[in-house]
């Protein structure tokens, strides 16, 4: 069926304005979007979206995740393996990082990751038939926000609530931020740690997180607010 | 297709006796692509040439949404990343915000870039008899 930008898609649907932006200039089709023969073909379910100037996608909701390259996730070590550490990171394989890809790491001085830690790396290599290959360092050899993450507390949740909270305009982490310390790390496959200094904050945050998956940005306000006493004691 | 041709030199350099080797390299050249074209001619179809176009797919969301870090810390719970999102924060306020603060207006820039090229002319002719006395 033919539908356009904003409606609800199914996979076998097909955008015509896709293909009359492509003539006249580049367009970048993002996930849920595949171009056989000359049409544009949806391939999961959700709503088209489109982002200005020309690059479209499929909002779908998701709970496995599927490595793409460039994301940020949290893996679990599930395995060392000679000079790789095997990493769960919840898509159908594990993923490998190399004990080298860690900042200051060289062949002598290795890293302390044991199995059963949780990482905080970006996949460097997420293709169809290998495995996917994680590092934490960015070009330079710094860790920048990368690496093994201590303490904390992690969760699951689905694929798209993580883009709904790292979205620039989430209310969510703009409302919590000024409330109580807390540091917090979201990984694009559906997982999130969270660290502050007593378990009731740590479960505060999480519960703001959880609770924000299906409100709208008026009602995440209240929500955090809501939290945001309740934890400081003004309301029991 | 004409327009991203390769530039190509002139024939008539071409057969000057310095340009032999490379006129043979680009023989070899012409050659080798040729032969390519006509070996998978059969299997290769004009669509498959064209099948890319303005078409750039990306699988992931990050790029499509314009999503932010995933790793965040907030009111001193891990100075480190807090360090790298402020300095983050700088560079996309500096980029966002108005131009830098001109200490020289363009116009005094201008005056002054003309002269100082006025003066630069009529310096380096002396320069050149300077030398020219020295090498007498």
């Amino acid at each position: 069926m033919k539908i356009s930008i904003g409606d609800v898609a199914l996979p076998g649907d097909y955008c015509e304005e896709i293909c009359e932006v492509a003539e006249k200039s580049k367009v970048i089709i993002g996930p849920g979007l595949r171009k056989e023969a000359d049409r544009v073909y949806i391939t999961k379910p959700g709503v088209l979206k489109k982002r200005s100037p020309c690059t479209y996608w499929v909002d779908s909701y998701q709970k496995r995740y599927v490595p793409s390259r460039g994301e940020n996730i949290i893996g679990v070590v599930v395995q060392k393996a000679g000079d790789i550490f095997r990493v769960d990171v919840g898509g159908s394989i594990t993923a490998a990082l190399s004990y080298l890809s860690f900042e200051g790491a060289t062949k002598k001085n290795r890293p302390e990751v044991q199995v059963g830690d949780v990482v905080y790396a970006k996949m460097l290599v997420a293709s169809k038939d290998m495995e996917p290959e994680l590092v934490c360092v960015d070009s330079h050899g710094k860790k920048g926000r990368l690496g093994v993450l201590t303490d904390g507390f992690v969760f699951k949740c689905s694929l798209n609530l993580i883009r709904k909270i790292l979205n620039p305009s989430c209310p969510l982490l703009e409302s919590l931020k000024n409330e109580w310390p807390f540091e917090v790390a979201a990984g694009m496959n559906g997982r999130i740690w969270i660290k502050a200094n007593s378990m009731r904050e740590t479960i505060a945050v999480g519960n703001a997180i959880l609770g924000a998956e299906y409100l709208n940005d008026e009602e995440i306000k209240t929500m955090c607010n809501n939290i945001a006493a309740i934890l400081a004691g003004h309301v029991s | 297709m004409a327009a991203n041709k390769k530039p190509q030199l002139p024939k008539s350099v071409l057969d000057m006796k310095f340009m032999k080797k490379t006129k043979e390299r680009i023989e070899k050249e012409l050659e080798n692509t040729q032969d390519i074209e006509g070996l998978y001619s059969n299997i290769i179809t004009s669509e498959m040439r064209h099948a890319s176009g303005n078409y750039i797919s990306e699988s992931s969301f990050i790029y499509c949404e314009d999503l932010i870090e995933g790793r965040l810390s907030f009111k001193g719970m891990n100075p480190e990343i807090e360090r790298l999102m402020e300095s983050e924060n700088k560079k996309y306020n500096s980029d966002e915000g108005s131009e830098m603060q001109k200490d020289v207006s363009d116009d005094i820039l201008c005056k002054k870039m003309d002269s100082l090229k006025k003066r630069k002319w009529s310096a380096s002719p002396g320069k050149c008899e300077i030398k020219r006395k020295k090498n007498k």
